[in-house]
């Protein structure tokens, strides 16, 4: 494709010389290479700012104000009623025109990059288009995985698949990269645009719905995606991924906070490893420790029980401050980044001799589970506070969703026989 | 929901600690599958319960016992009570709660869902004679 209109319009406009304008490169250049003498543009301008962001296309993320802009080969004589006309010229560049008391004036403009510049500030770490083509699958968009889709957006990743039915509510638009006049938005509609405008090149597929109960598409998407990201509160969509992710021989990672965001851990699925129903159970996942950002979907799924009153439960809702959860979800995209990048040769594979564990824990405060931690200087290769602790966790030969020799848990335990002789013993003192 | 593979693990595992005659799968072609088993307490009192799997084994399922219970002062057991460990009814059965969602594991078999629940049935006919609450007996877990 040619590119004529690099480096060839007037210095940056600086404040003397509001408004402030900007052209979107590829457009210019798709305009060129059509037929059309001109074409209808949208005009968006931060309300009061005076900042101009002239378009081609609609834009999805759009805000603030709209007015016409005409798109021509040449200055129209008449441009109607566009409130802008920009002439695209390959041999002498584009020029911008703002309608006005006296007619049209002229006005600098600077150009948005186009997608080979996009991520030129990676250089040397990840090479521009290097994760262009690589495909992510994001299930759960709260505070973990709105965080995770916007990172990886930035770091190049070209194709999403975003999944969840929620919308953005008030409780937890602190930790959420959501802002308050999203409220009410779906969240797959909310993140696509905060992805876009990121990398307005980015293909995302929005799915808002319950993957428990959509197990077919949820499968399908899978086996598209180079690798899974559950960000996901509850265990059903966990271990309904876990099993698809078995299944396909796919990439899979899981992240969850502990109560109040006192910690966390990361575990990575990978093909041939111990998978999520292996690292339930085995000692090192707490399922009770999980933290509770939300009443209603821990009520929906069970993890508070139905019978529990609204203050008990109000109790139970504990959330962290979303830099307490920054560390997890900066890990998974690492390991994401580190996966995705395998065979290619980028500043972040170096990180493939670091990450090679499939369990991360993260502890922020001494408290509960991480109290009896020792204190940083004195850790040494013990787990410690804000310092990653890494873990293989082996593969159970007979997990009942990965094992070899698949079995399940039939004993029952201990305590429940003990109950079952006592309660006879109870009945039988209690007479008939 | 149930795959062919845990489908029959399940049924080995029933087959061996059961009669035939004590379960059965029923609508398992069906969005809404469920095992129908009958339970006998050491009084020799017989219930049915009836176990949902349409999301088993990935989330707790839900259980009912195949009427309506009432406790010993009458009231009918069709509504979420921690003291007597029972959910929201549904199909005009009393819905029992038998493990905590931070208890449970993809592994747990539909044979220590029926231990549980035959513990729950032992527990209900002792408040039928004492009057005290269930979880006098049994503990909440997570």
């Amino acid at each position: 494709m040619q590119t004529p209109i690099e480096g060839s319009l007037p210095v940056a406009p600086d404040a003397l010389s509001l408004p402030i304008i900007y052209l979107d490169n590829e457009e210019l250049q798709s305009f060129l290479l059509s037929e059309a003498p001109t074409a209808s543009g949208i005009a968006y301008e931060w309300e009061g700012e005076k900042v101009v962001h002239l378009h081609l296309n609609p834009v999805t993320h759009a805000f603030g104000t709209s007015a016409k802009v005409l798109f021509a080969r040449s200055m129209p004589a008449s441009p109607a009623d566009a409130a802008y006309v920009v002439v695209v010229n390959p041999d002498a560049g584009p020029k911008v025109f703002i309608s006005g008391e006296d007619g049209f004036k002229e006005h600098p403009a600077s150009l948005i990059p186009a997608r080979s510049e996009l991520f030129s500030r990676s250089k040397g770490i990840l090479e521009v288009g290097a994760l262009a083509d690589k495909r992510v699958m994001i299930v759960g968009l709260g505070s973990f995985g709105s965080q995770i889709a916007i990172e990886l957006a930035k770091a190049g990743v070209g194709s999403f698949a975003l999944m969840d039915f929620d919308r953005v509510e008030l409780h937890n638009l602190m930790r959420h990269t959501c802002v308050l006049n999203e409220l009410g938005r779906l969240k797959t509609d909310a993140i696509r645009d905060a992805i876009l405008g990121k990398n307005p090149y980015a293909e995302v597929d929005r799915f808002p719905i319950n993957i428990n109960r959509h197990l077919d598409l949820m499968a399908e998407e899978v086996r598209k995606a180079d690798i899974v990201i559950c960000a996901t509160d509850n265990n059903e969509s966990r271990f309904n991924l876990s099993k698809t992710l078995v299944e396909q021989g796919r990439i899979g990672i899981f992240g969850r906070a502990v109560t109040r965001a006192e910690g966390g851990d990361v575990f990575i699925y990978r093909p041939g490893g111990a998978c999520y129903c292996c690292l339930i159970g085995n000692g090192w996942f707490g399922q009770g420790d999980e933290e509770i950002t939300d009443e209603a979907s821990a009520r929906r799924d069970g993890r508070i029980a139905s019978y529990m009153s609204a203050q008990d439960a109000d109790a139970v809702v504990q959330v962290g401050l979303s830099s307490d959860i920054e560390p997890i979800c900066n890990m998974m995209v690492k390991l994401t980044l580190v996966e995705l990048s395998r065979g290619i040769d980028t500043g972040i594979s170096s990180l493939e001799n670091e990450l090679v564990y499939n369990y991360y824990m993260w502890a922020n405060r001494r408290e509960r589970r991480h109290a009896n931690w020792a204190p940083m200087p004195s850790a040494g290769a013990m787990p410690t506070i804000m310092r990653w602790y890494g873990a293989h966790i082996k593969r159970d030969e007979d997990c009942a969703l990965c094992g070899v020799q698949a079995a399940l848990d039939t004993n029952a335990p201990d305590e429940d026989l003990a109950l079952l002789e006592e309660i006879s013993r109870m009945n039988a003192e209690a007479g008939e | 929901m149930l795959d062919q593979q845990r489908y029959q693990m399940e049924n080995e595992v029933l087959s061996t600690y059961l009669p035939s005659t004590a379960y059965r799968f029923m609508d398992m072609h069906t969005a809404n599958p469920y095992l129908v088993m009958g339970v006998m307490t050491n009084h020799g009192k017989a219930y049915t319960i009836r176990i949902d799997l349409a999301n088993y084994p990935q989330n707790v399922p839900e259980v009912y016992v195949t009427k309506m219970l009432r406790t010993k002062d009458g009231a009918v057991m069709d509504s979420p009570s921690a003291a007597m460990h029972t959910l929201s009814t549904k199909y005009g059965f009393t819905r029992i709660c038998h493990y905590g969602s931070a208890s449970w594991s993809y592994r747990v078999s539909l044979y220590k869902i029926y231990i549980k629940c035959r513990l729950w049935l032992e527990i209900y006919e002792l408040h039928l004679k004492t009057g005290k609450p269930m979880d006098y007996y049994l503990n909440h877990q997570r």
